[in-house]
């Protein structure tokens, strides 16, 4: 019976070594994109190069909105490319993997890209935590990376392969704290944060730089998925500020700006990139009308690249871009054109990256500075009748 | 040379099948439903992280001293939720979870929600294997001994094991004590492989994960608990391919696996423990609990 039992065990261990042989084998093809590699094959006859573009982010789980729209703007940006043949004899394939807004999952992916799938530069990943699980892979890997969404401050440091294009915390913070103060004349301030990288980072700056020339009364945090907000938004009723600033993404702003609407409170609203989407409307209704943001994308900015990707992105996956879409849009246009001037391999791309100089995007001109990280203008919007418009 | 990827996840493979096997002591062999394995895991990842990072000590001092506060906390956590059955257990130490969750979230030392980063890189295959070889040694040498059988009986019968002399109190506490201790040391390896911890990845869904190692592969079956963490950890890696697709793959494995052998892989079925002579037992103690209680 003993030895039955042991035999089955072996029998069972083998055939998964068996399975995950075989799995190895078949799904490198399988997860390659079919549209990418048609196009460039019915043209001309010349011979045409692979290069594999991945992308690291939750496709499913509570972040999965954020993850799609960059594999999304990704695709985009490469089928573009491949159909105006902008880096001529190499077709660009886009393999996308899933963290399930899991680091420890983000950490597979990222090496499953760089060994299995051997690609030369990835876009992503989307959230910090998973950024900053993939650096020391990525550097290990020499694969140059580029995440087009993860603010937590530092991230970049230290590490020669890894970039972004998004605002830094700090950035966003200080120069909304400092136009709030300047222009719209603001003395006491309320801050509400949610309690994770991106909301601590923000809190941090915008405090430093209100401390300096106003009052900061109260501080409350929140966590992700919050649905009540009365106690924190009562202790800073009875501080009276004069704006609260809601360090958090547009889910919980627009339930926080309705709770306090309803509780009669009457600050003025303000709120950095998290606030960059039409649900913060949907949500907060009335609520959120007036309430000022920073943000990095502004879809109705009249210049025709923008209109011309917003036209796109909205035929293919029926809804508008947001700004995570945008910036993994400019990232990937950043690492094509580190592609034309410098090369498609690893070491080219990662040169080129590091050497990009007021790259004129659709979130605006960027430049990649030594440490890696992204210096750029900070534009700034208000809700006026339901829509956002440009204030600077 | 083996690339990467397989490495890691032969890695990843290691650590859970230290986690599913410690787990097995408590829920397969003690027959305590615990959903806060995680939260063991992650007190060992954060305390051996910090032990490295603060004091560069050698690698196995910090981990054996994330596991041995890892171990003290099972032990502090069990002595007031044992006592609790069932469902009530299981609810206890998920809030037990959640709590050490929102604790390594909030604290300054951990790095808060920005989590650990700069971790070295200590952990190699070697170290996983003999860690997992270790852990596995010594909680068979466990379920063999004495002790296994005293923490078997309490789970065929409680009240029947208490009768016998057994004190079962002292011997869940010791099942709940060594589960964290080894799921400590999974936590130590987890954090010096990936170099950094943040605390979202050891929430509730960590926990029920590792419980579902330990049920598919066989409830107080050292092998199942073997086979359960190498499926459930290759398997989302295998199906890569299906994109967003593969969780409802992943899924539906499940749910056919607990409709086809609802005992696991290789747990042991009603009959082979032999079902009559345990039914025997327990209505001969219910005679004596209602003997006792009508005198």
């Amino acid at each position: 019976m003993k030895k039955y039992r042991l035999a089955l065990v072996i029998m069972v261990a083998l055939s998964m070594i068996l399975m995950l042989a075989a799995g190895c084998g078949t799904s490198q093809p399988a997860s390659e994109p079919e549209g990418a590699g048609d196009e460039a094959s019915e043209g001309t006859s010349e011979e045409t190069v692979d290069v594999k573009v991945g992308t690291v982010g939750p496709l499913t789980g509570g972040a999965a909105t954020y993850g799609e729209s960059v594999r999304n703007a990704v695709q985009i940006a490469l089928e573009e490319a491949n159909e105006n043949k902008e880096i001529p004899g190499v077709n660009l394939v886009l393999v996308s993997e899933d963290s399930e807004g899991d680091w420890s999952k983000a950490a597979n992916a990222f090496s499953k890209l760089i060994d299995q799938d051997g690609v030369n530069v990835i876009v992503g990943a989307v959230l910090s935590s998973e950024t900053a699980a993939g650096g020391p892979i990525v550097m290990e890997g020499k694969v140059p990376t580029i995440s087009p969404s993860s603010t937590a401050t530092d991230l970049t440091v230290g590490n020669p392969y890894l970039f972004r294009n998004c605002l830094s915390d700090e950035v966003q913070a200080s120069q909304l704290a400092e136009y709030a103060i300047a222009e719209l004349g603001f003395k006491r301030f309320a801050i509400l944060y949610t309690n994770n990288d991106y909301g601590v980072a923000l809190k941090d700056a915008f405090e430093a730089t209100a401390k300096e020339k106003a009052e900061v009364v109260a501080v409350e945090a929140f966590m992700d998925g919050d649905e009540h907000f009365r106690p924190q938004l009562t202790s800073i009723q009875q501080k009276n500020p004069d704006a609260i600033f809601i360090a958090g993404y547009y889910t919980e702003a627009g339930k926080i700006a309705q709770q306090a609407a309803e509780q009669g409170i009457s600050a003025q609203l303000l709120g950095a990139d998290g606030f960059y989407s039409p649900v913060l409307v949907e949500i907060g209704e009335q609520a959120v009308e007036g309430a000022i943001f920073t943000a990095g994308f502004f879809s109705a900015d009249p210049n025709p690249v923008v209109q011309s990707f917003v036209t796109r992105y909205t035929e293919l996956f029926g809804e508008e871009p947001d700004m995570f879409a945008a910036q993994a849009y400019d990232a990937t246009r950043i690492v094509i054109e580190a592609m034309k001037k410098y090369g498609t391999d690893r070491e080219s791309i990662r040169e080129g990256l590091a050497q990009t100089k007021d790259f004129p995007g659709i979130t605006g001109l960027t430049s990649i500075d030594e440490e890696g990280d992204t210096i750029k203008d900070v534009l700034i919007l208000k809700v006026e009748n339901g829509t956002f418009q440009r204030l600077r | 040379m083996i690339s990467a990827y397989y490495l890691q996840i032969i890695i990843l493979v290691g650590i859970n099948i230290i986690m599913a096997s410690s787990l097995n002591l408590v829920v397969g062999y003690t027959g305590q439903l615990s959903i806060g394995h995680a939260a063991f895991m992650s007190l060992g990842a954060y305390v051996s992280a910090i032990v490295t990072l603060q004091t560069g000590l050698p690698f196995i001092v910090s981990l054996l001293l994330g596991a041995a506060v890892a171990g003290l906390f099972g032990i502090l956590i069990g002595i007031p939720t044992l006592r609790l059955k069932g469902d009530y257990l299981a609810i206890a130490t998920l809030g037990f979870g959640e709590i050490i969750r929102i604790i390594f979230l909030n604290l300054k030392i951990t790095g808060g929600a920005v989590g650990l980063r700069g971790i070295p890189k200590e952990t190699t295959l070697l170290w996983v294997i003999g860690v997992t070889l270790l852990s596995l040694f010594v909680l068979q040498r466990i379920i063999n001994s004495r002790v296994g059988r005293a923490l078997i009986a309490i789970r065929e019968d409680e009240t029947a094991a208490e009768s016998m002399g057994i004190n079962t109190t002292y011997y869940k506490t010791l099942a709940f004590g060594v589960g964290a201790f080894f799921a400590g040391l999974g936590g130590g390896l987890f954090a010096h492989y990936f170099r950094y911890i943040h605390p979202n990845v050891f929430g509730f869904m960590r926990s029920i994960e590792q419980l579902c190692m330990v049920v598919l592969g066989g409830l107080g079956n050292m092998w199942g608990a073997i086979i359960g963490a190498t499926a459930l950890t290759a398997i989302p890696e295998l199906l890569r391919a299906g994109a967003e697709y593969r969780l409802l793959v992943y899924g539906a494995i499940l749910v056919l696996m607990m409709r086809a052998r609802p005992q696991g892989l290789l747990g042991e079925s009603i009959g082979q423990t032999g079902g009559r002579s345990l039914k025997r037992r327990k209505t001969l103690f219910t005679k004596i609990k209602l003997f006792r209680r009508n005198k």
